[in-house]
């Protein structure tokens, strides 16, 4: 892992397209501004990281089907 | 589009289906250059209708691991549901303010509750055949809404 010491205002570049800026330094957290291309894809962590494990646990789900279906379709 | 019949689950190890087969899924395959979170290798799927499982859906992996999720339109689940597409989302869909659609939002079992995924659905445009999971930054809708619980 590349380790870097920012200031505030001071930024690190990714690649020439990416731009990762520290906005404001708190005792409990850094605020944090990115700048990306809209194809790349940028989220906090524990975002991904929750619907990664919800989609795993969706898989092939045990379902009877025809019940639910059934009971979806009631209004 | 293509259909199935309503039986579910699928086993993973189901044998390959006939070139038929694979060639009509092929034509109605849906292209996720992101794959979906967790299954980032699926990058093409089909999305499974019949009138014995409506309203329910199923989405299929076609390539790369396979994966297969049973889901709902959101709208159908909660009134006036509606989540934000960012720029990104749009673009990445190929789509424009006016193209129409589709919602899926993903249906899981743990523990015997069954839940729909409101907070990050799957969004195609079938206009290009071009769907992703979006994931809103924001926590408006919960990730387990709870449909019923399992008798």
């Amino acid at each position: 892992m590349l380790v870097f010491t920012r200031r505030r205002q001071e930024a690190i570049r990714i690649g020439d397209r990416i731009e990762v800026r520290v906005l404001r330094v708190g005792r409990d957290g850094v605020r944090i501004g990115i700048t990306a291309p809209p194809d790349v894809p940028v989220h906090r962590e524990e975002i991904y990281e929750e619907i990664r494990e919800a989609n795993r646990a969706a898989v092939a789900p045990q379902v009877d089907l025809s019940a639910l279906a059934e009971r979806l379709r009631q209004p | 589009m293509a259909r199935s019949n309503a039986a579910l689950p699928v086993p993973a190890d189901t044998p390959a289906v006939s070139p038929e087969v694979q060639e009509g899924l092929a034509r109605n395959a849906i292209s996720f250059p992101d794959g979906i979170p967790g299954f980032e290798a699926c990058r093409r799927f089909v999305l499974l209708t019949s009138d014995a499982m409506a309203p329910l859906q199923r989405i299929e992996s076609i390539e790369g691991p396979p994966a297969a999720f049973l889901g709902i339109d959101p709208r159908l689940l909660l009134e006036g549901y509606r989540c934000a597409l960012t720029e990104t989302d749009l673009r990445a869909l190929g789509a424009d303010g006016d193209s129409t659609l589709l919602w899926f939002a993903i249906i899981s079992e743990v523990d015997g509750v069954l839940s729909a995924n409101l907070r990050a659905p799957i969004v195609i445009n079938p206009q290009r055949m071009i769907g992703r999971q979006v994931l809103p930054d924001d926590g408006l809708y919960p990730i387990r809404h709870v449909l019923t619980t399992k008798a």
